[in-house]
């Protein structure tokens, strides 16, 4: 079953319109990628598929499920995770608490049961416990169980990032340039991790500029430009549409 | 292993201290010491673990003790009862106000605690039927069960008000070792990204609000019933503040914090007796210094002491990798 289907969604902020009519679906165990210049509107589709911001008009689709202008909790409760484009953290937490708190969705055991210390609470939290160091080894951060996130370099902290987003065990991971200011060897290592992550099962929409990372990883790409799809398709067919190379005009990125 | 063995060596040393002496006085300073310390860990779980300043909390207080020394006064209302009743009512109050003022976030917040504060502060002033009006309600039964039993010393209340904080202190500790204590920091931390991860902010602040509210009621209603007399001045500027200065000053988001806070608010209001309104500043001044120079209050100091010697030797494990 289709993953997400997004249809005619679009945005305005008063006379701009961030995104237009744009209609595109994600497939179970695929890697879209989507990409555009600066302001082309991808942070503001990401902002209303995760419920962060209300559409204008169009749907969204999650399983099946109409999910259009949900709140952004309820969303990620159906099984939605995503990453900002701006670092978003708890920064004053140890990583392993970072990710500690991202098991909430996946777990039900209260309050009560922690004063009583029930057989169920403790069993739970000893999963917690396994499910976030699990979430902090895959994405290479063990070592750093302890250290608060805010001391964490800045590499680190985006793939805490990822880490929290995993621990809520998502079908659906949205990540909002995940390499921004990324080193080289950072991003590979980014690439190897998000096919890893498809690999385990779960449909990864990618927000992207570095092209070397898109062309690497997806399997299909998006490209918006002013708000508008403006092609669809392989990485390799994308780059070679003359739409794209106008709108890239210029940008070395392309051939990158 | 230190840290676990200090909260019971603290309840032992709270167990046996009001025996060093028979000095009534003395007893009574405890019992203030204690309810204000339940007092003050009811206000924590929300300044504390939401992460949100409220100027309100003293409000729920008096309508605890409001409400139980009504509905002794007008319908006969046993105590023990009568407290679970205070901490409903609270509580309700707390549902109410949370439910209108925790949509609005930072200082509108902040606002909106002290606005209903201080309505109901002036409502208990002047609804005069109901609440007697600044006079108060005073011959208020002491707490007890049936004519059999009832709480008659200081100690008596001392001793309940021990049991309601280790009980409640214990509450908390168990809360922040939960998942709805994650979701609590995470709100605290991040409300966005803990949105992101399926929390329903509002929600879980309203929990910790109506939790909060609840408890200061039941508090309220023991300092009705253990001084007989209750005047509206419990919900004053006063007391809203004096809160969170115990909150602040001993260390917000920890147990022992509100607790030692609680403990010097007492203390400081004693040897500061003579000094008559001066004492206000005087405080005023401690929280400013407080939030400026320990913003993890009194508590934080014992920590940066104990952590020291496990920073150094992180450290020295980072030297010998070759760092
Ligand atoms: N909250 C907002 N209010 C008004 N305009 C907004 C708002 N958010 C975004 N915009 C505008 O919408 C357009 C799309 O912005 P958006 O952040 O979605 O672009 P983007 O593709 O993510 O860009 P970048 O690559 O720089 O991250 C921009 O013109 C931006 O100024
Ligand atoms: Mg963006």
């Amino acid at each position: 079953m289709t993953i997400l289907s997004v249809n005619t969604l679009t945005k305005k902020f008063g006379g701009l319109t961030a995104v237009s009519d744009v209609d595109f679906e994600v497939q179970p165990g695929e890697i879209l990628g989507i990409i555009g210049p600066n302001g082309a509107g991808k942070t503001t589709l990401f902002n209303m598929l995760a419920g962060s911001m209300q559409p204008t008009s169009g749907t969204v689709h999650l399983k099946g499920q109409n999910i259009t202008g949900m709140r952004a909790d309820r969303i990620a409760r159906l099984g939605v995770a995503r990453t900002f484009q701006i670092t978003s953290l708890f920064p004053a937490l140890s990583a392993h608490d970072n990710v500690r708190a991202a098991t909430y969705r996946t777990k039900k055991t209260g309050w009560m049961a922690s004063i009583f210390r029930t057989a169920t609470y403790r069993a739970e939290e000893a999963d917690v416990d396994r499910d976030a160091m699990a979430a902090l080894h895959f994405c290479d951060l063990a070592g750093h169980a302890d250290d608060n996130a805010e001391s964490l370099s800045y590499g680190d902290q985006r793939r805490l990032e990822i880490a929290i987003a995993l621990a809520a065990k998502p079908a659906l991971l949205l990540l909002d340039e995940p390499a921004a200011g990324m080193n080289p060897e950072e991003g590979q290592r980014l690439v190897n991790m998000i096919r890893k992550i498809r690999d385990n099962g779960t449909s990864v929409l990618l927000v992207e500029h570095h092209m070397r990372v898109v062309m690497g990883v997806c399997d299909r790409v998006v490209v918006l430009d002013h708000g508008e799809k403006i092609a669809e398709g392989t990485p390799a067919a994308v780059v070679d549409n003359p739409d794209v190379i106008r709108v890239y005009l210029g940008r070395e990125a392309v051939s990158a | 292993m230190m840290a676990r063995f200090l909260p019971i060596l603290a309840v032992a040393a709270a167990l046996v201290l009001p025996l060093a002496t028979s000095n009534t006085y003395f007893h009574h300073l405890l019992v203030l010491w204690m309810l204000y310390s339940l007092l003050a860990l009811s206000l924590n779980i929300i300044v504390g673990y939401i992460g949100e300043l409220s100027f309100g909390h003293a409000a729920f207080f008096g309508i605890g003790a409001y409400t139980a020394a009504i509905l002794g006064m007008n319908f006969g209302f046993p105590g023990f009862p009568g407290l679970l009743m205070a901490g409903i009512v609270a509580g309700a109050f707390g549902f109410v106000i949370g439910y209108v003022a925790l949509r609005i976030e930072g200082p509108q917040f902040v606002i909106l605690t002290l606005g209903f504060g201080s309505i109901i502060f002036t409502t208990t002033n002047y609804w005069v039927d109901l609440t007697r009006g600044p006079m108060g309600i005073s011959n208020i039964a002491p707490l007890g069960v049936g004519a059999g039993f009832e709480l008659s010393s200081a100690l008596d209340y001392y001793y309940l008000s021990l049991l309601l904080v280790v009980a409640f202190a214990y509450a908390c500790h168990a809360l922040m070792l939960s998942r709805t204590g994650r979701a609590f920091i995470a709100v605290r931390e991040n409300a966005q990204l803990a949105a992101s991860l399926g929390v329903d902010v509002f929600r879980t602040k309203l929990l910790a609000f109506v939790v909060a509210t609840a408890v200061a009621g039941v508090a309220g209603a023991i300092f009705a019933h253990y001084l007989t007399v209750i005047t509206p001045e419990v919900m004053s500027l006063n007391y809203m503040v004096a809160i969170l200065i115990m909150v602040i000053v001993g260390g917000r988001g920890t147990i022992a914090g509100p607790i030692l806070g609680a403990l010097i608010y007492v203390g400081l209001l004693e040897l500061l007796r003579a000094t008559g309104a001066l004492r206000m500043v005087i405080f005023a001044a401690l929280l400013t210094v407080s939030v400026i120079f320990l913003p993890g209050g009194l508590v934080s100091l014992w920590r940066r002491f104990a952590d020291r010697s496990t920073v150094r030797t992180a450290r020295q494990a980072q030297v010998e990798a070759g760092e």
